[in-house]
């Protein structure tokens, strides 16, 4: 279980995250959402560990998190600076196994697994920059599974990519975090998406005054996974998490 | 091949006005040969032998200095450019001998290691260092910051990122580093042998110019023009292969 107990954060004199708590138990998928510059990249890092909260803590199965960890993999939002271009797709794979000292023969093992979980079987020998957005968001996202991670922390991982290709990516983030009993915090600005895919959905707003994002409404979604593209989204329950949201996004 | 043409028949029309000019003695003879002599004078060279042995000297200093450069280049770089401390000592240090011309210590390199190879390498060392450090230094300061929370979030060791992220990630900048040393080295070569009176193609180029002997001194200045354009086209080549993954494009 991963938990922030009031979580503040301050650069300087500025304040960006204020009294953030939640709770996302072992295999939750957590969605947050909200506009730019409230906070939700910031609040992923502190949860990674890679910017310690100015206020409270964040807690993982009760330990407090003091730095960054394997436990804990990242999908960044920019996979063009992500990947390490002069490495194979297979390549790209293998260092998450590397930094692990995974040895062959398991490693050629995992790798192969882990590139016919994300379907990029057939472009292992490939470099990123010949693969398109959707497909170079899947190599990472199997080099983040590669780590073994307890908690995927995903940041804005689809925004860039085509509706298409995102519904495709969506399904397949979902049916692995199921598979995997992986929990996942996931960092989105579509609304749509942040209820298609969360059990539990966050919407932070940046407060009047001070400006610093804090927690404007939580709900949980309580739609039966599987998860449908098409019948999900006409689901009166979605309709109505969508009316209710959608209100507290706009400015 | 069709793209190489163009260049070949201007070198050919320049050394037919060269021709031109040596026929109509625009400048005297002594100073200024044919190319027919001189490059009758490169043949003889090549077919009796004599050439290799000078330019297999010049060669070896050249490769000597260059490697040390590229070696110490690429250390010093890597430590400044991934570590604070590190570019707190030594960078200062470094701004302040990066302009000393390398010639201007070859008077202090003699007096230190005498008229020899050794003075020639450490010179050589000397003035073909800055472009590979500096480029190091560059390639390395602008590692993706997203790929060095990576290796944070991987927990991998500074020796595991150096050598799996930055060093590759600075490659083309040390690449391109590399050859301009490679360009400088060179030059040192030819100026240290023609200093110390060591053997080699400067040398000769220095002998043939105090006697007279305008086309060996031509024929030198040649043999030393192709051999900066092969060992350049050489690095070029290895560059290519080396960065594959750059024209890996769509």
């Amino acid at each position: 279980m991963i938990a922030a107990r009031p979580v503040g954060v301050s650069f300087g004199s500025r304040q960006v995250l204020a009294d953030v708590s939640f709770d996302v138990p072992s295999g939750q998928f957590l969605c947050i959402i909200g506009p730019s510059g409230c906070g939700k990249t910031t609040l992923l890092r502190v949860l990674a560990g890679l910017i310690a909260p100015t206020s409270g803590e964040v807690t993982a199965d009760g330990k407090a998190v003091r730095g960054p960890a394997r436990s804990r993999a990242i999908v960044f939002q920019d996979y063009t600076k992500a990947l390490l271009p002069w490495r194979t797709v297979a390549g790209n794979v293998a260092l998450g196994l590397e930094a692990c000292r995974v040895a062959e023969p398991q490693k050629s093992r995992r790798i192969e697994e882990l590139l016919s979980k994300m379907g990029l079987g057939h472009c292992a020998g490939q470099y990123p920059a010949q693969l398109s957005g959707g497909m170079q968001q899947r190599v990472q996202i199997a080099r983040a599974l590669g780590q073994d991670p307890q908690l995927l922390l995903m940041d804005e991982p689809f925004g860039a990519l085509d509706a298409i290709t995102r519904q495709g990516l969506q399904d397949e983030v979902a049916r692995i975090a199921a598979e995997q009993k992986t929990t996942v915090v996931f960092i989105t600005h579509d609304l749509e998406e942040a209820i298609y895919l969360g059990d539990q959905v966050i919407v932070l707003a940046a407060a009047p005054g001070t400006g610093a994002g804090r927690i404007a409404e939580r709900i949980t979604v309580e739609i039966p996974r599987p998860r449908s593209q098409l019948e999900t989204r006409e689901d009166p329950r979605f309709l109505a998490y969508r009316h209710r949201l959608f209100g507290l996004l706009k400015h | 091949m069709r793209r190489v043409l163009p260049a070949v028949l201007f070198a050919a029309a320049l050394i037919g006005l060269w021709q031109l000019a040596a026929e109509l003695k625009l400048i005297n003879p002594i100073f200024f040969p044919s190319p027919g002599r001189t490059f009758g004078e490169l043949y003889m060279q090549v077919t009796s032998g004599r050439l290799w042995q000078p330019l297999g000297a010049t060669a070896l200093r050249m490769l000597y200095g260059w490697l040390l450069a590229c070696g110490l280049g690429i250390a010093l770089g890597a430590a400044i450019g991934s570590s604070r401390t590190a570019r707190e000592y030594l960078e200062p240090l470094l701004d302040f001998l990066r302009p000393l011309p390398a010639s201007a210590i070859i008077p202090v390199a003699i007096l230190f290691l005498g008229l020899s190879p050794a003075m020639s390498t450490a010179v050589i060392a000397f003035g073909s260092l800055w472009p590979v450090l500096l480029a190091a230094v560059h390639g390395l300061k602008n590692t993706e910051p997203q790929l060095v929370e990576l290796c944070e979030t991987l927990e991998m060791r500074r020796s595991q990122v150096l050598a799996k992220v930055a060093l590759p990630g600075a490659l083309p900048d040390i690449l391109s580093g590399v050859r301009v040393s490679l360009a400088i080295a060179l030059i040192l070569a030819v100026v240290t042998e023609m200093q110390a009176s060591l053997p080699g193609l400067g040398q000769n180029i220095l002998l043939a110019q105090r006697s007279f002997r305008s086309p060996e001194l031509y024929a030198g200045i040649v043999v030393l023009g192709i051999m900066g354009f092969l060992v350049n086209n050489g690095l070029l080549l290895a560059e290519r292969r080396l960065l594959r993954w750059r024209s890996a494009a769509v």
